[in-house]
């Protein structure tokens, strides 16, 4: 697994394992993460992200392994000792306090005095651009709203990691966009170290300064989110990050041909692309050098409104390619896709 | 009135005859005759009779009630609570297991377990006599208010304990999560988070023990028959032993009037549930 050096860790999961009953949800899984980072855990639906967010706040005890924060280990902790603070995806904002009292909260817990929680609610607000919403109730809020008072609740005790468990997911598409752009500004702005989990590409490769893409309990890549995005060391990161097109090809020459059974025995890869980096092209067209050209028939077409997504045919396999110009089902094509664009695995044995 | 009305109103209409037969009538016909003197006309002597007669007998009541409800909130919020924040799976299916007995077991079960367990040379006394806790002679009955009290939580905490762990397990468990990482401490999460989440719930259970208790007889009939004792025990008293319907009827609406204050407080709560929709 590639993992880019951390100069200074600030969080260190060293090896941590989690068990529930005889399934194993996180094996061994180790991470660093330097003072003032946002670490982005990306993965599908019970791949663990959540779990190791979870042990580090303390809501989750390891079977094996320990948890570091700045020098101190919290592995046995409990989630009130930790010093950490926790976005949830729920928000779980107390419905019977203001917004005040949410924000406020963690602050009392601490034993601040009431001015001073006062003056620090003030400051979250109007971080928050939620000045005059401190006596509004939680059920008179906006979904983005909500989100920005669980942001400045946990924000507001200046945590050791904030932890960020898929805070966007509840949230219209357009408050979304805006909001990640904010969440990554603040982040910047305050500099606290960050680890936030989610199952959205797009969201990890916007926010983090680095991404851990997380398969069956492991970490499959740890880097930037340049490193994961083009230069993927798995078919399974390729595929999370979008190049599911996989197909089979042989080594011919310096370059790569298709179809696999009709290259003249060389070695044989599995090639993944983007649908976006391949093109469309008469049957016969020659993309130029060490350009992979593919040929088949286009099965069905989809309106993404600048442009269509064809699913093409092609012997035993099956791609999606993203082109401009309308063409009929069943029209014999040429997928062609740069040498640049192929991110080639070994074949599977 | 046009024809869809109608046949509204037929449709309701047997179970509103049986809530007027069966219910309504019967309340009001006693109200009428806790006011009707021997001649037929208005008196309110049966209520001067029953105020001279029971009024401690009224305030010993209103007093066990009220601290029994009481005692019954403590011991719900502790086992509801532990139910729901406690950390030892093990132990808090045993207690689920064991805290609702008692709501299978009748009130003159109840009654007759604690005469046994609270009587002078019970099963609480040589417990601790034979603990070394006290001396044999330090040992005394407690079926007197003590018993009532004792009787009255053993039966009626785990009605409430039952209404309120459910509505504790209904909160969003990121709600208690959200706190525990704030520095919050179990005890604080239950009083600051869990509890004021589940207030109308306890409110409601509080409110329909509390009037249970009040009309309960078998309780202070068997612990402690003696003055003071409940009002229940009087009512029964003057039918079965002067045949005194009247007075009787006066002890009942004086026993309404407190389970009215109990009702107030559940059409209250009722309401601003309705207003929340």
């Amino acid at each position: 697994m590639a993992q880019t050096p951390v100069a200074a860790p600030y969080l260190h999961a060293d090896a941590v394992s989690v068990s529930y009953g005889a399934t194993r949800v996180l094996d061994r899984v180790s991470l660093t993460v330097a003072r003032g980072e946002l670490v982005a855990l990306l993965g599908s639906s019970g791949c663990g992200k959540t779990t190791l967010l979870r042990s580090i706040a303390g809501f989750v005890v390891p079977t094996e392994g320990r948890i570091v924060v700045d020098g101190r280990d919290i592995t046995r902790l409990p989630p009130e000792a930790r010093g950490t603070a926790m976005m949830f995806q729920s928000y779980a904002l107390w419905p019977h306090m203001n917004v005040a009292a949410n924000i406020g909260y963690g602050l009392r817990m601490r034993g601040k005095p009431r001015d001073e929680i006062a003056k620090r609610v003030g400051e979250m607000l109007r971080l928050l651009q939620l000045e005059g919403y401190g006596e509004r109730t939680i059920g008179a809020l906006s979904g983005g709203q909500k989100q920005r008072v669980a942001l400045g609740r946990a924000l507001a005790v200046d945590p050791s990691v904030l932890l960020l468990d898929e805070p966007m997911s509840n949230l219209d598409y357009r408050v979304r966009l805006e909001l990640r752009h904010e969440l990554r500004a603040l982040q910047q702005r305050v500099g606290i170290t960050a680890i936030y989990v989610t199952h959205d590409r797009e969201e990890a490769l916007t926010l983090a300064d680095r991404i851990a893409v997380i398969d069956a309990g492991r970490i499959a890549q740890l880097g930037t989110p340049d490193e994961v995005f083009h230069r993927p060391v798995s078919p399974f990161v390729a595929g999370f990050m979008g190049a599911d097109n996989a197909i089979d090809v042989v080594r011919s020459g310096d370059a790569w041909s298709w179809p696999a059974s009709a290259g003249p025995g060389g070695a044989r890869a599995r090639a993944h692309f983007r649908a976006d980096r391949a093109r469309l092209a008469p049957p016969g067209t020659d993309g130029g050098r060490g350009t992979l050209a593919i040929d088949g028939t286009v099965g069905q077409r989809v309106y993404l409104g600048t442009q269509y997504r064809y699913r093409i045919h092609a012997g035993a396999d099956d791609f999606w390619v993203e082109d401009a110009e309308r063409r009929e089902e069943g029209a014999p094509v040429r997928a062609l896709v740069p040498p640049e664009a192929l991110l080639v695995f070994p074949a599977a044995a | 009135m046009n024809q869809r009305s109608w046949a509204g109103l037929a449709l309701a209409a047997p179970a509103l005859a049986i809530v007027v037969v069966f219910f309504a009538g019967p309340l009001a016909m006693s109200a009428i005759l806790a006011f009707r003197g021997r001649d037929g006309g208005f008196t309110t002597a049966h209520f001067e009779k029953a105020f001279e007669l029971y009024s401690t007998d009224l305030l010993f009541s209103a007093a066990i009630v009220v601290l029994s409800t009481a005692a019954i909130a403590v011991v719900a919020i502790a086992i509801a609570g532990y139910l729901t924040l406690g950390e030892h799976p093990r132990t808090q299916a045993i207690l689920r297991w064991l805290y609702r007995w008692p709501l299978f077991i009748p009130f003159i079960v109840t009654a007759q377990v604690m005469r046994t367990f609270l009587a002078k040379n019970g099963m609480l006394n040589h417990v601790l006599i034979g603990g070394g806790l006290i001396d044999p002679l330090q040992a005394q009955s407690m079926l007197d208010w003590r018993g009532i009290v004792v009787a009255f939580v053993w039966k009626q905490a785990p009605f409430v304990t039952l209404l309120l762990a459910g509505a504790m397990a209904a909160i969003d468990r990121q709600h208690i999560e959200a706190a525990r990482n704030l520095g919050a401490g179990r005890l604080r999460v239950l009083f600051e988070i869990v509890l004021p989440q589940a207030r109308r719930t306890l409110m409601v259970g509080l409110v329909l023990s509390f009037v249970t208790m009040l009309s309960v007889l078998s309780v202070p009939m068997m612990i402690n028959p003696n003055s003071p004792t409940m009002l229940t025990v009087d009512i029964a008293y003057r039918i079965n032993s002067h045949g005194d319907y009247a007075v009787a009827n006066a002890l009942c609406l004086m026993s309404l009037a407190l389970a009215s204050v109990g009702a107030w407080f559940y059409v209250r709560e009722a309401a601003r549930k309705a207003e929340r929709g």
